[in-house]
């Protein structure tokens, strides 16, 4: 559909191909958007890019791949009496020591979210320095690993968490905003109700029976933010209902579902493409507010919330604070950037100035 | 105008009480709540005692260990005695609630006080006996027609005599029997029947409820749910109006210099600080200068948290106002920056828009100056859409403070819900919810009045 669209003259264009034209000029939303995708598509490659585990090892003339193979014992390696898993870095600086042509490649930064300081070497409460890029936290992990593969969970979360919510609050909009009348009197009082619920309160009960992981966060959090999809969505099911092919496809005989998903839903699509940045804004904030209270995603799955509740306890260590929130800032400013663009391209309102 | 106002106040009965119905199932349907919380801290008890061994581990064996009077009790003590819907009837103040619950032999009289007398500036306690007794097989509750005080004061004031010499018993008004345990007292369960001590119990009944203004006793610091939340309540709304009459007094001048420079430097610069402080949460903007101000790594400037001193009471005035200052000006930073973002963009695109509008070419054309049109014409009118936020903000007042209440370790309305929900201290939550639904409801309604006395055009129907 789009490709025939691309090839018709920029006078034929459809209105979504016009305004993603429009979007790509606006250079700031633009460039945040592919850095910020880009950014993205790396973090899922992050165990090849950011962790303790040798990405290729040559030992007796035999290769291994322990990044894409995952666990080898350390006698593999020649270490004798151990069956735990090598400590590829100090692996690397014995085999050059040796000089016996074996050797190590390790991913760009050596070091794993999750090791902590029951891993030789590392330390607790460590000022950012070359070894460790932005220091450690107080089990000594490595603030730069963990802020990498928070990113990814942050991110995976905002994305999933804003889907389920456009998809299960823009069909009760738009069957609200379609059917009207007294239908949508009461499902407005029901969604009243349901919005006034405290929904910590409830996080916290929930999380009190079950350590919540990524999907139940998810499921908890979409239980409460479908709603604001609701306003919009009715909103705009019930101005285009009034417009004459809606009339039309009626009185034709098209029957309602295809009225709705056919009809109407691509003409009413720009809040959900127009807020999808804001509310990813909103759920990435969530998700590290949770984890800053301690009732996120379980440890030790890395964090940016939980991070910065570590840092709030030692406020001398400036860089725990500072690193996950200057994080979270920078994809929060770059998501804003998309999302202003965004806006910018679906409404375009020019003011005419007087002076 | 009025009816559709009325009709709002109207509908906000419906929404309130299917908010409340709905927290309060899933509160008392919820696992972990109080008694399972007390039966942990009186098992954690007897374990420090050594009395149970390393096999109370699970909940059930831990149970067991607690005498079922004692559950019986403590479930009484926490209403949990009762089904939900009448728990919730009396949570309401439309069941009555039992109040001064006695638990009774057959036959053993006891002492009720009936009232008070004063006598030479003091009060002086008077008493009555009350019994119950087993008539036909029912249980009756009786009360000596003779009353008195304890001792002798006075000839004017008769003592109440002794409980075998007491002449005549009425039936006893006002109480009612709640639990008839002749036959199965349940500490006596092991017991042949005929050694049971046959006991009722009896309470007199009240309506008292959120209705009636009563929002219950808290759980964990047995004060009532009002007492505790007020002087909370105070320290949020301190934060609340200050930082929302300081984003207006920022916002609104930024938003219109903004409009009014539009497409300038100055309007680029500024649209980098709102983008800023839109892209950062205020609580976590408030972590940053903790730790830049806080003096725990760079500058010494302010204190660390807290409301105020811990000897504030002792300050003189104006080291109180001072010292008030200090403590709130992080706090106050943080609580602005999250409505700064979305009030001055807003009021700058009113602005914009309104500037856009024929009226402003009209005044133009008919020669009026430039500062009247903008001052005049256009800023009334671009003021609409700021006054639609008046009433949400009322909310904001409590909603998601409590992470700068966190932050910042000030003790405020936010955290105490929150602390609340962790010690299952179903009073409070419900007392907060109450409060939180009724100034979100009534700043819905806040926000249209608002707008209608704004824009004359709108009329609500």
């Amino acid at each position: 559909m789009t490709r025939k669209i691309e090839k018709k003259a920029p006078g034929s264009q459809s209105i979504l191909a016009k305004r993603f034209r429009k979007f790509r000029s606006i250079k700031r939303g633009y460039i945040s958007f592919i850095v910020l995708v880009m950014a993205y598509g790396a973090s899922f490659f992050l165990p090849l890019l950011v962790s303790n585990r040798a990405l290729v090892v040559r030992h007796e003339g035999k290769t291994y791949f322990p990044a894409f193979h995952g666990f080898y014992s350390a006698s593999e390696f020649g270490a004798e009496g151990t069956s735990s898993e090598p400590n590829y870095r100090e692996l690397r600086e014995q085999f050059k020591e040796e000089g016996a042509g074996n050797w190590v490649m390790m991913p760009l930064y050596h070091y794993d979210p999750l090791e902590d300081v029951t891993v030789a070497g590392n330390k607790a409460f460590e000022a950012p320095s070359w070894k460790h890029w932005l220091g450690t936290d107080d089990r000594g992990r490595d603030l730069f690993a963990r802020m990498a593969y928070g990113f990814n969970v942050s991110l995976s979360f905002a994305l999933l968490l804003t889907f389920i919510n456009y998809l299960v609050g823009g069909s009760v909009g738009a069957v609200m905003g379609y059917f009207g009348g007294r239908f949508d009197l009461y499902v407005q009082r029901l969604i009243e109700i349901w919005g006034t619920m405290p929904f910590l309160y409830v996080v916290i009960i929930i999380s009190s029976i079950i350590t919540p992981n990524f999907l139940l966060l998810v499921f908890i959090l979409n239980l409460f933010g479908w709603i604001g999809m609701t306003y919009y969505m009715r909103a705009e099911f019930y101005r285009e209902k009034a417009k004459d092919y809606v009339a039309a496809a009626i009185t034709m005989g098209v029957s309602t579902p295809k009225i709705i998903f056919k009809h109407i839903l691509p003409n009413a699509l720009t809040p959900i493409i127009a807020f999808f940045p804001f509310n990813m804004v909103g759920g990435i904030s969530s998700l590290v507010a949770l984890d800053f209270l301690g009732f996120g995603l379980p440890p030790p799955t890395p964090s940016w919330g939980q991070m910065v509740s570590v840092g709030l306890m030692n406020l001398e260590k400036w860089w725990l604070v500072t690193v996950p929130l200057a994080a979270l800032f920078i994809t929060l400013l770059l998501i804003v950037f998309i999302g202003e663009a965004i806006r910018e391209a679906f409404d375009p309102k020019v003011f005419s100035r007087l002076r | 105008m009025t009816k559709y106002f009325l009709r709002r106040f109207l509908l906000l009965i419906p929404t309130f009480f299917g908010a409340t119905l709905l927290v309060f199932v899933i509160l008392q349907l919820a696992p972990g709540g109080p008694i399972e919380q007390a039966i942990m801290r009186m098992k954690m008890a007897s374990m420090n005692q050594g009395e149970v061994g390393g096999g109370g581990g699970n909940g059930l064996a831990g149970q067991s260990a607690i005498p079922r009077a004692a559950l019986e009790q403590m479930k009484k003590f926490y209403g949990f005695d009762k089904p939900i819907p009448v728990r919730y009837l009396i949570w309401l103040g439309l069941w009555p609630r039992d109040v001064d619950n006695h638990v009774v032999e057959l036959g053993k009289p006891l002492r009720l006080p009936v009232g008070e007398v004063e006598f030479e500036g003091e009060e002086i306690r008077l008493w009555r006996w009350v019994r119950a007794v087993e008539v036909d097989g029912e249980a009756l509750l009786q009360e000596s027609e003779e009353s008195g005080a304890g001792f002798y004061v006075d000839d004017s004031i008769p003592i109440l005599p002794r409980a075998a010499s007491v002449g005549s018993w009425r039936p006893l008004e006002g109480w009612s029997l709640i639990r008839d345990w002749r036959d199965e007292w349940p500490e006596d369960e092991e017991k042949p029947p005929a050694e049971r001590v046959r006991k009722v119990e009896f309470a007199k009944k009240q309506m008292s409820g959120i209705l009636t203004g009563d929002l219950g006793v808290s759980y964990v610091y047995s004060e009532p749910v009002w007492d505790v939340i007020r002087p909370r309540f105070k320290i949020s709304l301190f934060f609340g109006c200050i930082g929302f009459v300081l984003a207006y007094l920022v916002c609104i001048p930024l938003g219109i210099f903004k409009a009014l420079k539009h497409g300038t430097p100055f309007d680029f610069v500024t649209s980098a600080i709102v983008f800023i402080g839109y892209s950062i949460p205020g609580w976590a903007l408030g972590a940053i200068l903790l730790v830049l101000f806080g003096g725990g790594s760079f500058w010494d400037v302010f204190p660390l948290g807290g409301f105020r001193s811990d000897n504030w009471e002792m300050l003189t005035t104006w080291g109180k106002i001072l010292d008030q200052a200090h403590h709130a000006v992080l706090p106050l930073i943080a609580w602005t920056i999250q409505g700064f973002a979305v009030l001055t963009v807003l009021m700058k695109n009113s602005l914009l828009e309104n500037l856009s509008a024929d009226y402003v070419r009209t005044a133009f054309a008919k020669g009026l100056t430039e500062r009247r049109v903008i001052w005049v014409h256009v800023f009334r009118n671009s003021l609409i859409p700021i006054c639609v936020g008046i009433g949400g903000l009322i909310g904001v007042f409590l909603a998601g403070s409590y992470l700068i209440e966190k932050t910042f370790n000030i003790d405020g309305f936010g955290m105490l819900g929150f602390q609340s929900a962790l010690n299952r201290d179903y009073p409070i939550v419900m007392g907060t919810l109450v409060i939180g639904v009724f100034l979100r409801l009534f700043g819905n309604i806040i926000s249209d009045i608002a707008l209608a006395i704004v824009d004359p055009r709108i009329r609500f129907k």
